[in-house]
């Protein structure tokens, strides 16, 4: 008897493990690293998920070392310093070029790469934040065309014109993320979440089946979500005025998307947009080009080329959806009182 | 007929007692893992955890990077980079964190602050910014 019961004690023991743990967990493997100018967070599910993992942090160490604009070894780097001569890049570059340019001629330059000179004289690329005096712009305005970067395919070389430069910060981890979903789904995994410096990339569902639920920053408040978007497979990037401005010695606050035709922060009275969109560089690109465009100019994009939905806040703080997040959108804790109006095609 | 050393009622009530007392300790240990603990990450490591829920005097402690100072500010339930010698000085305008929603980075230096384990506020998965 005694043996009997000393037996069903130490398997009581043996469960209580179990127990406290309450339920079984998916294998989960998530890793933070510092890339591209920002904090970058990749978390994967299920048995394949630690290799995946590794496998996207080594893509995206890759792809930082091609297109940074200020690391002097990079391909961007050396295309930038030519001088007007081409120079062969990597299928990645090349690509990622491409795309750029065609989401440039699609918006109608609202978009555009080579607005690099002048974002430098606003500091905006040191941190060494200054006004440039309107001759400065002006002067460097002539260098900012997208259309005179000229991508040969067939020999693998990009060139400029003398004078100007190009910065892929607006497409960089947009593709970046197509590239690590790639590499996800490639590892066998179906569930992946990323967060590249707050460019979000979701891949399937939750490990449990359900939608990923994505908070959209708050304008007014970063550091709050005033919305939530229930979503799979897809990106979701949000541009917008808060994440890297300063304030001026006249008192006005400068940020670092700027209008390629003015060469001015962009003020056309958004002060967020969100693109949700299957492809992260083109929810990347559009994120700033809709920035640039306001809201009657991103309704009027949205309507005639479709292909993703959006969220838009005015300065009057008012907020917008395109009518496909209807029944994804919903307003956060502490900002049901707000109102949303939908965009209809 | 061999008596036994105990009976069968007082194992019973021994694995009862056990078992109650390891429900209690889940619990127990639930209420404290939904606490407010922020985790202050140097380069990608964790250097410091703090149980924010049970401080209850403000101090200060300094993180030394490979790139500047943060000095950190702890406080009841609140966490905060005081100051700092870095160049964009993004860590000090974050201001304080209550939960997980945003942590607070330092890109120069490579720290972040971090509230893991918030029972109120993550009903997001990720926030897009």
């Amino acid at each position: 008897m005694v043996k009997r019961i000393t037996a069903l004690l130490c398997a009581a023991c043996c469960l209580l493990p179990l127990a406290a743990c309450g339920q079984s967990e998916t294998a989960s493997s998530t890793q933070e690293i510092f890339a591209m100018d920002t904090i970058m967070d990749i978390t994967a599910y299920g048995d394949s998920a630690e290799t995946a993992v590794a496998a996207s942090v080594q893509r995206i160490n890759a792809l930082d070392a091609l297109l940074s604009t200020n690391n002097t070894a990079s391909e961007i780097y050396a295309v930038n310093q030519a001088g007007g001569t081409p120079v062969t890049v990597s299928s990645d570059t090349l690509t990622l070029v491409q795309d750029a340019l065609t989401l440039c001629a699609r918006t109608g330059g609202a978009l555009d790469i080579s607005i690099y000179p002048v974002l430098t004289a606003w500091g905006f690329t040191t941190s060494s934040y200054q006004i440039p005096d309107a001759a400065t712009i002006e002067n460097l305005l002539q260098y900012v065309d997208y259309s005179k970067v000229l991508v040969d395919s067939a020999a693998s070389t990009i060139t400029l014109s003398p004078g100007m430069e190009i910065d892929l910060g607006a497409v960089a981890k947009g593709y970046t993320g197509d590239q690590v979903m790639a590499v996800m789904a490639g590892s066998g995994v179906t569930s992946a979440v990323i967060s590249l410096g707050g460019n979000v990339q979701v891949l399937g569902t939750k490990p449990d089946g359900s939608n990923w639920n994505v908070g959209v920053t708050d304008p007014e408040n970063p550091d709050s979500y005033f919305g939530v978007l229930s979503v799979h497979d897809t990106a979701v990037v949000t541009s917008g005025g808060y994440e890297r401005y300063f304030v001026g010695d006249d008192g006005v606050t400068y940020w670092h998307i700027l209008d390629p035709d003015t060469g001015y922060p962009a003020r056309a009275g958004l002060i967020s947009t969100t693109i949700v969109c299957s492809s992260g560089v083109t929810a990347d690109a559009l994120s700033t080009a809709m920035f640039v465009k306001g809201l009657d100019g991103a309704e009027e994009y949205w309507r005639e080329n479709g292909g993703f939905e959006a969220v838009f806040v005015t300065d009057d703080d008012q907020i917008y959806i395109t009518s496909g997040l209807k029944d994804s959108f919903s307003l956060s804790s502490g900002y049901e009182s707000r109102s949303v109006q939908v965009i209809e095609p | 007929m061999k008596k036994k050393r105990f009976s069968t009622r007082f194992w019973v009530i021994l694995i009862a007692l056990v078992l109650a007392a390891s429900a209690a300790a889940a619990v127990l240990l639930h209420v404290f893992a939904s606490g407010t603990v922020a985790n202050v990450y140097l380069n990608g490591e964790c250097i410091r955890s703090i149980d924010l829920s049970t401080v209850t005097e403000d101090y200060t402690f300094t993180v030394e990077g490979d790139a500047c100072t943060n000095v950190v500010e702890v406080a009841p339930g609140k966490i905060r980079v005081q100051s700092a010698d870095c160049p964009d000085q993004v860590c000090v305008n974050t201001g304080w964190i209550t939960d997980s929603s945003t942590p607070i980075v330092c890109l120069p230096n490579k720290l972040v602050i971090r509230i893991e384990s918030d029972a109120g506020s993550s009903s997001v998965d990720v926030v897009a910014k």
